[in-house]
């Protein structure tokens, strides 16, 4: 990519310097206003960007001490200012990427060279609300903000320990997007570490407005469907996540963290899985695992077995669908896609009307429309009750991603139904598997525990296991402690009449 | 991207493929599900199919069309001349001949081409009409369509009665089991209308050869099968039970060559479902249990001498006598030893319950 950015430029220094000054100038919001200590007659001026400085700090800290305090050298500044990150320097890069993210610079009149610069940020941070994406009854209700600090803070507190690691990056050659990686040294794969780092690093792209931008980027196969890097708003699932060995990417001014490496069970695993009992947490997951082969597959085996394979059916069902698809005027799969399109477009259109609009177009859709269509003749309501089905099964994933996924995989294997029928979808199911079997996560196999088969990691995949049969961390992160916990130290429990 | 251009060819040559394979959509098919066989010329056979025409929110209305050719395929072409959708056979749950047929022509050919359809299932019911396949299937029996109520039929009473498991799978093993005569299921429609099983008939060679009536089907099946449900009453000095048969199972056992000897034990458990007598205590229970097995073994010596005298073996005694007799000469099985040979019916009949009245 061509270097089309000044700032990169590192000569010239006074030249580039002049130009900072032009451009900030041409700022209706750039301000600099000179002041006279009247204890020294000392002149300084306090140049500043308007609306990124909180004006509190400003008045009520800065300025009062700078005004009655003595001081004739700027080195004596630090010493007089209250405030915690103040600096003295004459590193004029750094200079220009503090005054931009709200810092105020001060200069002596007379003392060109150095620059006081102290940080006077104003945040505008939105508070911790309840999370939506990944709502739970029972844990915790918080969720991430857009303010970096305020999601490090949140998940800091739930890991007090000094081996929480944070490293900070800057990415995007003009937004300069602040990404932090965080791991627990000691149990992290430092590999999966370096990855990330690696990749984060070579990103050029000139603005990250959000992490969604670093997860297409820096995933194994940009090009597939499936989500290679878990996203998630709960602070606490990020934590829980640290603690098994796993890597979290946080990014300024998004309210979703990156987990990597994951695995595609992981995508249809919920946080309150861990919540609740596990033989209910376990029952819920083969729930959603039914959900999702019903959603995939139920609109492709109708349209298969109507169209080709009539002797599948049992005789009593037969009745029922001749009967349904008796008035109607098109084939099979043109009934289909019609129903789901119409699905496709409710959905598309609840998601981009405001909530209230959006729940009213979703009773309109679902009722109207489907009632509308079946008496019309134009579908069979046997098709209905199906496509309706499998719309409500692929909402059961806790992942967003991942239930974008299976509403797209859908269409190709409805459309192979059509064509060859049930060969048809079981070729499109084999360019499926062999796609999975391909995919990796920070390369980590992404199918891992099915394939690879890892008999321990089978225990929190498709099942979840109690805590005590828990007691490794999941082998596929390749942790440098293994072990949660020794099984052997486990005490039994005393029974009632001992 | 390489793989885009592959990846769109094979999607091409997907698309164009497609047109290859056969499509049948379910609405616009006749779905056989009972076909029927007439005897007609000696040269010709007629086919009656029957189809259900589902109709929305009311039973489906049966219709019946008829053809007349020299063979199985032939004729549904000549039935297809008569329909709207092509006549397809993957629903096909019931084969009828009619007895004229059955008893004349045989039925091998006809069968065959079905074994050979691998749209049609191994499993679907075939069956011999007392009258006319046409007549059979044009009657209305019930809600069901006519092809599926007779399957009902004939599966219920494998199930709960006493007719043996049957079906065409068991028949074409059956005929080609050296040793053992293939039979099927013989029906007929009563004068009110309804669909009556009277009985089993046996094949020999395509032809049938032999039937017995529905009364000693239980003991047929006794013989043949494993598992038998069937109710049978018993008169002893006491008074008259009927006998619910729950738990049967029987085992050959040779006791000589030459001529041939063979024992069979028949065990029967079963429950009295009904007394008239005065009052039924362990003694009258043990005469029940004596009067029926000596029931049963009346009743199966009497079979198996029918069998003999008509030449068929139903119950595969040849077949047991093979995998017994290294070198068995089964090629005069059938026309001498099978006369020679003395079967040993040795019933054990319990009962395990009286019922609830003490």
């Amino acid at each position: 990519m061509k270097k089309l950015f000044w700032r990169r430029k590192k000569k010239n220094n006074d030249n580039r310097d002049k130009r900072l000054e032009d451009l900030l100038q041409k700022s209706k919001d750039f301000r600099s206003v000179s002041y006279k200590n009247p204890k020294t007659q000392i002149s300084f001026t306090l140049s500043f960007i308007e609306t990124l400085v909180d004006e509190k700090i400003l008045h009520e800290s800065a300025l009062p001490k700078l005004l009655e305090e003595k001081f004739h050298r700027i080195e004596e500044v630090k010493d007089i200012l209250p405030l915690s990150e103040v600096e003295i320097t004459n590193d004029k890069d750094q200079i220009e990427q503090k005054l931009l993210n709200g810092s105020v610079l001060l200069t002596i009149d007379g003392d060109k060279e150095t620059y006081c610069i102290f940080s006077a940020q104003k945040e505008i941070v939105r508070n911790v609300t309840l999370p939506e994406v990944e709502f739970s009854v029972l844990g915790p209700k918080e969720a991430f903000v857009e303010s970096l600090k305020h999601n490090l803070n949140l998940i800091r507190r739930r890991l007090p320990m000094k081996e929480l690691i944070t490293e900070k990056l800057t990415v995007g050659n003009l937004s300069q997007t602040c990404v932090a990686i965080l791991y627990i040294e000691g149990i992290v794969d430092m590999e999966n570490v370096n990855t990330v780092r690696q990749r984060i690093k070579e990103i050029e792209f000139d603005e990250i407005s959000d992490n969604s931008y670093i997860l297409q980027m820096i995933s194994d196969n940009s090009h597939s469907l499936f989500p290679q890097l878990l996203d998630s708003e709960r602070p606490d699932r990020v934590a829980a996540t640290l603690t098994e060995g796993k890597v979290a990417i946080l990014v300024d001014g998004s309210p979703h963290a990156l987990i990597a490496p994951t695995t595609l069970v992981e995508c249809f695993s919920s946080f309150e899985d861990y919540l609740l009992n596990w033989t209910m947490a376990s029952f819920i997951r083969l729930i959603r695992l039914f959900a999702i082969s019903f959603s995939v597959l139920a609109t492709p085996l109708y349209v298969a077995t109507i169209s080709y394979h009539y002797e599948l059916i049992p005789e009593d069902l037969l009745g029922t669908l001749v009967a349904s698809r008796g008035a109607i005027p098109f084939p099979p799969i043109l009934e289909a896609l019609f129903l789901e399109l119409t699905i496709e477009l409710l959905r598309e259109a609840g998601a981009r009307l405001p909530t209230k609009v959006g729940q009213t177009i979703g009773i309109v859709g679902g009722i109207v429309i489907g009632t509308a269509s079946v008496e019309a003749g134009l579908t069979s309501n046997v098709l209905l009750i199906i496509i309706a089905l499998a719309a409500l099964a692929s909402f059961t994933t806790p992942v967003y991603r991942i239930g974008n996924t299976i509403r797209l995989i859908r269409f190709p294997i409805l459309i192979f139904a059509e064509l060859w029928g049930l060969l048809g979808i079981f070729i499109c199911l084999c360019f499926l598997m062999a796609h999975l079997l391909r995919l990796t996560s920070l390369g980590r196999p992404y199918l891992e525990p099915l394939y690879p088969p890892r008999q321990y990691d089978l225990r929190d995949s498709i099942l979840r296991l109690p805590f005590t049969a828990l007691y490794r961390r999941p082998q596929y992160l390749r942790p440098k402690r293994p072990m949660r916990f020794n099984e052997r130290d486990l005490k039994k429990k005393k029974d009632i009449d001992e | 991207m390489v793989r885009l251009p592959k990846i769109l060819t094979l999607f091409m040559f997907s698309a164009a493929l497609s047109g290859c394979v056969e499509k049948s959509i379910l609405d616009d098919i006749v779905l056989v599900n009972g076909l029927g066989f007439d005897y007609c010329d000696g040269v010709n056979i007629q086919a009656t199919v029957v189809y259900p025409d589902y109709l929305p929110d009311q039973p489906p209305k049966d219709k019946t069309f008829t053809g007349r050719a020299r063979m199985k395929k032939t004729v549904l072409q000549d039935i297809s001349r008569q329909t709207t959708d092509p006549v397809v056979t993957g629903s096909i749950n019931t084969v009828v001949f009619g007895r004229e047929l059955a008893e004349k022509q045989g039925i091998l050919d006809l069968v065959d081409s079905f074994h050979r359809d691998p749209r049609v299932g191994s499993t679907i019911f075939l069956g011999v009409i007392d009258g006319t396949a046409k007549e059979f299937l044009k009657g209305k029996y019930g809600i069901r369509s006519t092809g599926e109520h007779v399957a009902k039929i004939i599966e219920h009473n494998i199930k709960h009665e006493d007719l043996p498991r049957t079906n065409m799978q068991r028949f074409f093993s059956d005929y080609y089991q050296t040793g053992k005569t293939p039979f099927m299921p013989l029906l007929r429609k009563t004068e009110a209308g309804n669909v009556e099983l009277t009985g089993i008939s046996f094949f020999k060679y395509g032809k049938i050869a032999d039937s017995i009536p529905a009364e000693k089907m239980f003991f047929f099946k006794l013989l043949s099968d494993k598992y038998s449900e069937g109710l049978h009453s018993v008169k002893t000095k006491e008074g008259e039970a009927s006998v619910r048969d729950i738990r049967s199972s029987h085992n050959f056992s040779l006791l000589q060559q030459n001529p041939l000897k063979i024992r069979v034990k028949i065990k029967v458990n079963g429950i009295i479902d009904e007394f008239n007598g005065e009052e039924l205590n362990p003694s009258t229970v043990k005469s029940v249990e004596k009067e029926f097995e000596k029931i049963i073994y009346e009743e199966c010596m009497e079979l198996i001498s029918r069998f003999q005298e008509k030449e068929i073996d139903p119950i595969g005694f040849g077949q047991f006598a093979k995998t017994q007799i290294r070198n068995f000469d089964m090629e005069n099985w059938l026309s001498t030893l099978y006369k020679d040979l003395s079967v040993d019916i040795k019933p054990k009949v319990t009962i395990t319950e009286t019922g609830v009245i003490e």
